[in-house]
């Protein structure tokens, strides 16, 4: 039976044309059809469908690690004061996040987006120049940040409840676990004198702005 | 394939009962089925001159018969797609061998008119080396076929629609390669390779698919440079390389993922040109020069590793001498 359906997917992408080539997906498909039963992921059933879901992974992605090298830049500042152990933990779940997301864009053949080394930077120097504020600046940022990817999460679940919950079982679990997760981070943010900051309501604006503009064009490049 | 017979027949109920019932949802309509209609009007007309072609039912609607179409193939797709346990009890004998069939025509179903073109661009291959990458060769290909010359009207870019066809069919070629030998070596049959024999096994059997044509490639390539094509040379190009690597066992999700495919799109760009001046025995030179680039990029991988160690020891060196310096002139004592 695999011979025959090989040799009818040989054929059939004999037939297909240059336009529907990108619907060859089984040949493009991820090799967990062969080894592994269990993904995050179903395997797409068309392109719209393939590129939905890589914006979404590549933007998840790259708001993990820009939210790791925040704070790391906020380790770097604050890393031997008192919030410094705070400030580790919360970075060790962030790590998870990340390793998660890594694996998941290796088996879905997901792009990464080619901005990572500005992130990179870029998410440095905002923990880091937030944490010189003090431990209400870094606060401050962590409130920020969180909120952003929080509201960032829950669109995206909505959007995947509203196409099909069922099929997208698996990550909306996913997304549901990590969007926990930072809330919690956003609440702890809270509870650490975030909002006694003086100025904390423009940062905390100029902050979510710029998060807002990262996710918007780490979608699409 | 128990659920593409149910689907070949739920296409075929449809059509008899004359439209009347909604068409299935079609599960992902690519373009708006007012150009479907049009165009397969069209192909109505070069129907009547196929004598293999059974007369279609006038009652029933070009529309329903593209949706039932389109869900038979998303099925056949997504049957494909599945995972390989397919039940092994498939002795439901089969009405026919359209399966088999390259034309790719099933049975008596409606053909897209996509398929219909790849079928003619495929036969058009065949006159490539007499008539070179035109429309010449296009509409002999579709007089193999018996349909007529006039055909070729389809191909609003001509030799762009056949060159890109081919590249197509050679990548898809490919990967249905890497695949197989993926297969073998998970299945303990075979060694996997390294990264570097990987890459110029790879290389080299795609690069061997041109060899037939090699007389008129310089004639597609620079077709294929043409602005209006670029965008999908580039889009073939890309999927190649990326597909390559993936075999090649590349999971990087950082910058290293567009590193090695540009290190790869330079490789096999560069080969390609150097395979078109070639007049060696069996293209001897371009495999030689193809293994040189492969280990110039090893090398500079490995290169910018030892610079990276190199670096680090150095700003340790640096720090330590910094902090002597301190002690000595006594900067690190508290007063």
């Amino acid at each position: 039976m695999q011979r025959a359906a090989h040799t009818a997917l040989y054929d059939w992408s004999h037939v297909l044309g240059p336009a529907m080539i990108r619907q060859c997906l089984t040949c493009r498909a991820p090799l967990q059809l062969s080894s592994r039963a269990y993904s995050v992921i179903p395997p797409p059933r068309d392109t719209e469908e393939k590129e939905m879901l890589d914006r979404i992974l590549r933007v998840d992605h790259a708001g993990e690690y820009g939210a790791n090298r925040i704070y790391a830049g906020q380790m770097a500042v604050l890393g031997r004061s008192r919030t410094g152990p705070l400030i580790q933990e919360m970075w060790d779940q962030e790590k998870k996040h990340l390793e998660k997301f890594n694996e998941i864009l290796a088996e879905n053949r997901v792009r990464p987006t080619a901005l990572l080394p500005l992130w990179n930077v870029a998410g440095f120097l905002l923990g880091a120049s937030t944490a010189l504020l003090g431990k209400e600046g870094a606060m401050a940022c962590t409130v920020a940040v969180e909120e952003s990817i929080s509201e960032h999460y829950n669109s995206q679940i909505r959007a995947l409840m509203e196409k099909d919950p069922e099929r997208y079982t698996e990550l909306l679990k996913v997304i549901k676990e990590f969007r926990d997760d930072e809330m919690e981070h956003h609440d702890t943010g809270l509870e650490h004198d975030a909002e006694t900051l003086p100025g904390y309501w423009l940062l905390k604006n100029a902050i979510q702005l710029g998060c807002k503009a990262a996710i918007y064009v780490s979608q699409r490049v | 394939m128990a659920t593409l017979l149910r689907a070949l027949r739920a296409g075929r109920a449809l059509r008899g009962l004359g439209g009347a019932l909604a068409a299935p949802p079609a599960t992902n309509p690519q373009c708006s089925s007012l150009r479907r209609g049009f165009q397969c009007s069209m192909l109505r007309l070069q129907d009547e001159s196929k004598s293999d072609r059974p007369p279609d039912s006038s009652s029933t609607t070009y529309h329903e018969h593209y949706q039932a179409h389109s869900t038979e193939q998303d099925t056949t797709t997504a049957s494909h797609g599945a995972s390989a346990a397919e039940p092994e009890a498939e002795d439901a004998p089969r009405p026919n061998t359209s399966y088999q069939d390259q034309s790719g025509e099933q049975g008596e179903e409606y053909e897209t008119e996509e398929q219909l073109q790849a079928r003619i661009l495929t036969a058009a291959l065949e006159f490539v080396p007499q008539h070179g990458w035109s429309m010449e060769a296009i509409a002999s290909g579709a007089e193999t076929l018996g349909l007529s010359s006039a055909s070729t009207g389809m191909f609003h870019n001509g030799s762009g629609d056949l060159v890109l066809h081919f590249i197509a069919q050679c990548n898809s070629q490919l990967t249905e390669i890497l695949a197989e030998q993926h297969k073998q070596v998970q299945l303990g049959q075979a060694e996997p390779k390294k990264t570097a024999d990987f890459l110029r096994d790879a290389v080299e059997t795609r690069l061997r698919m041109h060899i037939p044509y090699i007389e008129t490639w310089p004639q597609a390539m620079s077709i294929l440079l043409l602005p209006h094509n670029i965008p999908d040379s580039l889009k073939h190009l890309s999927t190649l390389v990326d597909d390559i690597w993936y075999y090649a066992g590349d999971r990087s999700t950082d910058m290293n993922w567009y590193t090695k495919r540009a290190a790869l799109t330079g490789i096999y760009n560069t080969t390609e040109l150097v395979m078109l001046q070639d007049s060696s025995a069996d293209f001897e030179d371009t495999w030689n020069f193809l293994d040189n680039r492969i280990q110039d990029v090893v090398n500079m991988a490995s290169t910018a590793k030892q610079v990276q160690s190199t670096g680090e020891a150095v700003v340790q060196g640096l720090m330590g001498a910094a902090v002597t310096l301190k002690n000595l002139t006594g900067m690190n004592q508290r007063r």
